[in-house]
């Protein structure tokens, strides 16, 4: 006998095969638990596109019972009634999900965001009623940076822990008891602990940034977030744009300031600002997403449209707006630069030469790596097709309907609420003042960074008449 | 291999096995005596379905969630020996419950034992009647008909009065207690306990219904549906919502014509089970108590087992006939069952009445409605913001008034009169019938030392304006007409 025979004994085999076996399961069983992924394929593309999932969940998902209590625990953190609707959600009947919020399970069930979060626009014609959703326009509810500063402010309250958040689950849902003890011990400390560092590593930026409100974004997310790039100190926010009729737009560039020549890598990046890692991106879900939105129309103006009013309006247009604005005009699609239209700088310079370079290299070795990332000196003149749901205007949405738009800039309104939903047939619009708006929107500051409604003077010269004209051809746009 | 035992050994082992039996079957049978004296979940079952209805339990008593309504069965009956200065009248009758002969609870509260028993409230406390004939009758019991003197508000406000008392102590519950029954040491600690548990739970509620002292009354036969709602599932904050939802209970009975109907008094749902499970939460129970054996006994037995009451008074059958010619061109498209618009939603701006109780129900909550009872098959699917009030069928309307769905007008023959000529205050809560008029007698401030509610149409969401059809009929033909709905 040596010292080893005990490890090539008949009995220690034995042992080993079953420690061996023993792992085998437990890792089993976590994988399962934790890292199997399940995601759902919906055939139609309008429900791929509100509900599907685009490879957020795994890297950023929120656990299902986690996201469903959250509102209820913490609605003192909310700006309002309405749990998730407060913060602009846009939520079908019957629904178990709002529009823009995935449902997949990575081990567990776990609530993502896709594109139609912030490209649904929710539209109602009296404060009282359901809102009508037009998908594939820009959201005149959502509010991206209200939605992860509640799950953050969330995760730095003392009462976000196990106990409290499995007694919100417990009294609600009948949770089977091996997922009791996940939560208790390992899911909840765990997305308490990824908020706290997705908000220090991440978003580490923003709180010394303007707010966003509803219905705007900002740049430094690709540039913090996604590619790590130091902070410049520079303010990116930016109106939420329509992305419908994208087949139309083939030749030209993306982005209000033009950053990318092409729509492919304007959706991946953008999915990529919404969470999803390189090893996580769906493609082939956001090529079905993509595809989709090539033909998908603008919406129709849905109110009643003066017809010979608006057909005194075509020349007009065709006049002062068409060059830059119409299908087929010179300059339609380019952009124009800050000297000329005159509007805010700051989202322009929020992306720079530097952050092109760097995103045109982020990808390499991956197979849906960028290359059309460029920077510009000016904003993009965008077609108007759906214009009517487009507002609030400019870039960084900082006029709040199309009738101050055509005033000269020092006439327009230098504070507004934007966020509420009910619309301004009058101006064009949504409705961006009296005590609704008020209560429900966010005041917009023209005099914040990042914020001017100055510039794009363009048709401010125009007769009351003539503007009237203008406005109601606009609508059939 | 292991050495035979000693016999000393051997003794020891043996007295050790027997030591172990005997260990094992005390413990087994003070388990026994434990499970049947605190049985975690033990419902009080009836078989006749009438009872069942009456006295059933829902899934209401258990307190495992935040959410939990059930009070323990002796805390319940010694609140009103402990706090009569809290009560107008003598004891839970002054709400306008409706107490049989031979039962110590009344109707509308199912028992279970969970740990100790417990009350719940079930669809009868809100959904059975009574009437009489004449003031000196005896109420007659009907089930599935508006609970026309029961006033929830103030039974609610009770409870919430009793356990923010400084007097509602465990000693002094308990002492209130063995005033009545016998309680053992065990039980007595458990009521110890329980007292404060159920003081615990209440509290938590009154916090989630303190915006009802901004809003008016219910008064006895109406009930805020959806307001409550918000607080209660949500924490919904109501600092910028002042809607007043205050509604009048609807009959519940003859649901299988209703299948597909748009339910609720806005339309916001046209599938009966949702309706149902909606209405159970309301009562008390959660999605993880809630008994849904128990709740689909009670639907079945209501899609045509329970019919609307036959009408128990003469009717004048000439003046009838009448009637029925004026209901059929002016009142059966929309009232009848088999018409183009009954159950749907007529819009606000056609119908008129009071806007209250719609504006109450906001697609903010229908929204969050979607996410009731998730985790399970029976997540809530059907719930939607309407524009309106719904057609209602008007089987057994005679027992329905007050009438519209705020109950702002007490009998039919008002209804007919022009919104300006309706009662601007009248009295609720009373149950003598009305046979003129076919409503309640609506002029009777106090009876026997039970204090009727006056209610004001002035009031927001009391507006009595609005459903303007048949008030420009002659008065002859309003008499008919009424005289015919009898028969409904």
């Amino acid at each position: 006998m040596n010292q080893f025979s005990y490890f090539r004994s008949h009995r220690f085999r034995r042992l080993l095969v079953v420690s061996l076996v023993l792992i085998a399961c437990v890792g089993a069983f976590f994988w399962y638990k934790l890292f199997r992924k399940v995601i759902t394929v919906y055939a139609d593309p309008v429900e791929h596109f509100k509900y599907g999932s685009i490879g957020v969940e795994a890297p950023a998902g929120i656990p299902y019972w986690i996201w469903v209590v959250l509102p209820r625990i913490f609605a003192d953190k909310l700006p309002g009634a309405g749990g998730y609707v407060a913060l602009g959600a846009s939520w079908e009947m019957g629904k178990e999900m709002p529009i823009g919020f995935t449902k997949e399970i990575v081990g567990i069930p776990r609530v993502g965001v896709n594109c139609a979060g912030c490209h649904t626009t929710s539209v109602r014609t009296s404060p009282n009623e359901a809102p009508q959703f037009y998908f594939g326009g820009a959201t005149s509810r959502f509010q991206p940076q209200g939605y992860v500063r509640f799950l953050f402010a969330c995760a730095h309250d003392d009462r976000f822990t196990s106990a409290n958040i499995m007694k919100a689950i417990l009294a609600i849902y009948d949770m089977p008891m091996v997922d009791r003890v996940l939560y208790r011990y390992l899911i909840i400390p765990a997305t308490k602990r990824e908020l706290l560092k997705t908000e220090k590593v991440d978003y580490y930026w923003m709180p010394e940034r303007p707010d966003w409100g509803p219905g705007r974004t900002d740049m430094n997310p690709f540039q913090r977030e996604v590619m790590r790039l130091p902070d410049d100190h520079v303010v990116g926010s930016t109106d939420v744009m329509a992305i419908w009729n994208e087949r139309a737009h083939e030749n030209m560039l993306h982005h209000s300031d033009g950053l990318n020549s092409t729509l492919t890598e304007s959706v991946r990046s953008a999915a990529l600002a919404a969470g999803a890692t390189k090893s996580s991106i769906d493609i082939p879900a956001l090529d079905r997403v993509e595809a989709w939105l090539r033909d998908l129309p603008a919406p129709k103006y849905p109110f009643a449209i003066d017809q010979a009013l608006a057909a005194r309006g075509q020349p007009i247009f065709a006049q002062q707006c068409a060059a830059c604005h119409a299908f087929g005009g010179a300059r339609t699609g380019t952009v124009v630069s800050i000297a000329e239209v005159g509007t805010d700088l700051n989202r322009n310079k929020s992306w720079p030469q530097s952050s092109a370079d760097a995103f045109n290299k982020w990808a390499d070795g991956y197979p849906w790596a960028f290359h059309h990332f460029r920077s510009s000196d000016g904003y993009l003149s965008v077609p108007l097709e759906g214009v009517w749901l487009r507002a609030p205007y400019l870039h960084n949405g900082s006029v709040p309907n199309m009738r101050e738009l055509l005033l000269p800039p020092g006439e327009r309104s230098k504070v507004f609420y934007r966020g509420y939903d009910v619309y301004d047939q009058a101006n064009m619009g949504f409705v961006s003042a009296g005590p609704q708006a008020e209560l429900e929107g966010f005041r917009y500051d023209t005099s914040v960074v990042g914020n001017s409604n100055q510039g794009h003077s363009y048709g401010s010269d125009l007769s009351a008449a003539d503007k009237q004209a203008l406005m109601e051809y606009l609508k059939t746009l | 291999m292991a050495e035979p035992l000693t016999p000393i050994e051997q003794t020891g082992r043996s007295m050790a096995a027997r030591v172990v039996v005997v260990l094992v079957m005390l413990v087994y049978i003070l388990g026994l005596f434990l499970f049947r004296r605190f049985n975690p979940n033990f419902p009080v079952v009836y078989t006749p379905i009438e009872d069942h209805f009456k006295y059933g339990s829902i899934g209401s008593e258990a307190a495992t969630g935040p959410v939990a309504d059930g009070i323990p069965y002796w805390i319940w009956r010694v609140l009103p020996d402990m706090f009569p200065d809290k009560l107008s009248g003598n004891g839970y009758a002054s709400f306008g419950f409706v107490f049989e002969p031979g039962q110590d609870v009344p109707i509308g509260f199912g028992r279970r034992r969970v740990y100790i028993d417990r009350l719940g409230m079930n669809c009868a406390i809100c959904h059975t009647g009574t009437v009489r004939d004449t003031p000196g009758s005896t109420p007659r019991i009907y089930l599935g008909m508006p609970a026309n003197t029961f006033d929830m508000q103030s039974y609610l406000r009770f409870l919430i009065a009793c356990v923010s008392d400084s007097r509602f102590t465990a000693d002094n519950v308990v002492r209130a207690i063995k005033a009545r029954t016998s309680l053992d040491p065990l039980e007595t600690l458990v009521y110890q306990q329980a007292v404060y548990a159920t003081r615990e739970v209440l509290l938590e509620r009154a916090g989630q219904l303190s915006f009802m002292s901004s809003r008016p009354d219910w008064g006895p036969g109406r009930v805020d549906t959806f307001n409550p709602y918000k607080t209660v599932q949500f924490n919904f904050p109501m600092d910028n919502d002042h809607s007043v939802g205050a509604t009048d209970l609807p009959s519940i009975w003859n649901q299988a014509p209703r299948i597909g109907m748009h339910l609720h008094w806005d339309g916001n749902n046209d599938l009966l089970e949702e309706r149902d499970k909606s209405a159970a939460l309301g009562a008390g129970v959660t999605p993880v108590t809630i008994d849904l054996k128990s709740i689909q006994r009670v639907e079945d037995w209501l899609l045509d087992g329970l019919q609307a009451p036959k009408y128990p008074y003469a009717i004048d059958e000439n003046l009838a006939a009448q009637g029925a010619a004026v209901y059929k061109s002016h009142c059966g498209g929309c009232h009848d069952f088999g018409s183009a618009y009954v159950g749907k939603v007529t819009p606000i701006e056609e119908i008129g009445t009071d806007r209250g109780r719609l504006d109450s129900y906001t697609y903010d909550f229908a929204a969050n409605m979607n996410l009731l009872y998730a985790g399970y098959p029976w997540r809530f699917t059907h719930f939607r913001k309407t524009n309106g009030y719904a057609n209602m069928p008007l089987d057994g309307v005679w027992l329905r008034a007050p009438y519209l769905h705020n109950g702002s007008v007490p009998t039919l023959r008002d209804l007919l009169e022009d919104p300006a000529a309706r009662p601007k205050t009248f009295y609720r809560g009373y149950d003598v019938y009305d046979r003129t008029k076919a409503g309640f007698v609506s002029d009777v401030s106090q009876e026997n030392g039970r204090k009727y509610f006056l209610y004001d149409t002035a009031l927001p969401g009391n507006g009595n304006g609005g459903h303007l059809y048949g008030t420009q009929l002659s008065p002859g033909e309003k008499d008919a007409l009424v005289e015919y709905m009898k028969k409904l």
